[in-house]
C-alpha cells in the first residue's frame, strides 16, 4: 500500500470532514421530521459514513508509517485509550450514582474525545523524539491557518444553526470558534514575527 | 546509542530527505536517530549500514557505561 504525503492525507481528511459537516447541517435535521424508522435509522447513520472514512485513512497512514512512526501512533493510541476509558469509567459511576445525568447522546464524543485525546498524545510523542508529527513544509496547511479555520468551521455552525440551539450549545460554538480564531491569529502573528527575525 | 550517521551523511552531501527516501523512513525518523534520541530495529540498522557501505559496528557505537 503506497504511503500518503502528508499533504494527501490532509486534504483527504479535509474533504471527508467538510462532508461530515454538511450531513450534519443539511441532511441530519431530517432525521427529526422522518417518519419511517427505517428512513430515520438511514438518514441518522449518513454522517458515519465520512467518518468511517477517516478511520480508514488513519489506519492506511499508521499500516504505511515507518517504524518510529508506528512507535508513535501506538503510545498516542494507547495514551488516548486511557484517558477516554476512565473517562468513561468515571462518567458511568457518576451517571449510576445519579451524580451526573447522562443519556446515550453521549456516545457521540466517544470519538472525538478520542481523536483529540490521541492528537494531543502524539503531539507531545513526537517532541520526546525531537520533532513534530510531520516535517515542517510537508504539511497542506500552515498550523495557524488550520486553527482559524477550525474556528470558523465552529463560528458558522453555531450562526448557522443558532435558532435551534440552547444557550449552552451556543456559548459553546461561539467561545471556541472565537478562541481557536484568536489562536490562529496570535500563531500567525508569531510566524511572521519569526520570518521577519530569520530574513 | 552513539552514531555518526550525521557525519556520513554530510561526507556524501545528502540532507536528511534525501537520506531518508533512500531508507524508505520519514525525515523525521533520520532526524530522531541522528541526534540519539530513537535508535533504529535491526533491519533499518542493518539497511543504513548497507547504504553507506559499512560494518554496522562502525556506525553504532554503545554508549560507554
Amino acid at each position: 500500500m503506497s504511503r500518503l504525503s502528508q499533504k494527501q492525507y490532509e486534504w483527504r481528511v479535509l474533504a471527508a470532514m467538510s462532508l461530515y459537516m454538511l450531513c450534519m447541517l443539511l441532511e441530519w435535521p431530517l432525521v427529526r421530521t422522518a417518519t419511517s424508522v427505517s428512513v430515520k435509522c438511514l438518514l441518522a447513520l449518513v454522517p458515519v459514513i465520512p467518518m468511517v472514512y477517516v478511520i480508514a485513512l488513519l489506519a492506511r497512514r499508521i499500516r504505511a508509517s515507518d517504524e518510529l512512526e508506528q512507535q508513535t501512533h501506538l503510545i498516542a493510541l494507547g495514551m488516548a485509550t486511557a484517558v477516554v476509558g476512565a473517562l468513561s469509567l468515571i462518567g458511568g459511576f457518576l451517571s449510576i450514582a445519579k451524580v451526573l445525568v447522562l443519556d446515550g447522546s453521549i456516545l457521540i464524543w466517544v470519538f472525538p474525545g478520542l481523536m483529540f485525546s490521541y492528537g494531543t498524545a502524539r503531539w507531545w510523542v513526537a517532541r520526546r523524539y525531537g520533532g513534530n508529527m510531520f516535517c515542517e513544509g510537508d504539511s497542506a496547511l500552515a498550523k495557524y491557518l488550520r486553527f482559524i479555520l477550525a474556528g470558523s468551521v465552529l463560528l458558522l455552525v453555531g450562526w448557522l444553526t443558532r435558532s435551534s440551539l440552547d444557550a449552552l450549545r451556543l456559548g459553546f460554538f461561539c467561545g471556541a470558534g472565537a478562541s481557536l480564531v484568536a489562536l490562529g491569529l496570535v500563531l500567525a502573528i508569531a510566524q511572521h514575527r519569526r520570518r521577519n527575525a530569520d530574513e | 546509542m552513539n552514531n555518526l550517521i550525521r557525519e556520513l551523511r554530510s561526507e556524501r552531501g545528502w540532507s536528511q530527505a534525501e537520506l531518508a527516501q533512500q531508507l524508505d523512513v520519514s525525515r523525521q525518523t533520520v532526524n530522531a536517530i541522528e541526534t540519539g534520541k530513537y535508535d533504529p530495529s535491526l533491519p533499518l540498522a542493518f539497511k543504513i549500514a548497507r547504504l553507506f557501505g559499512m560494518p554496522i559496528e562502525m556506525i553504532f557505537v554503545p554508549e560507554e557505561e
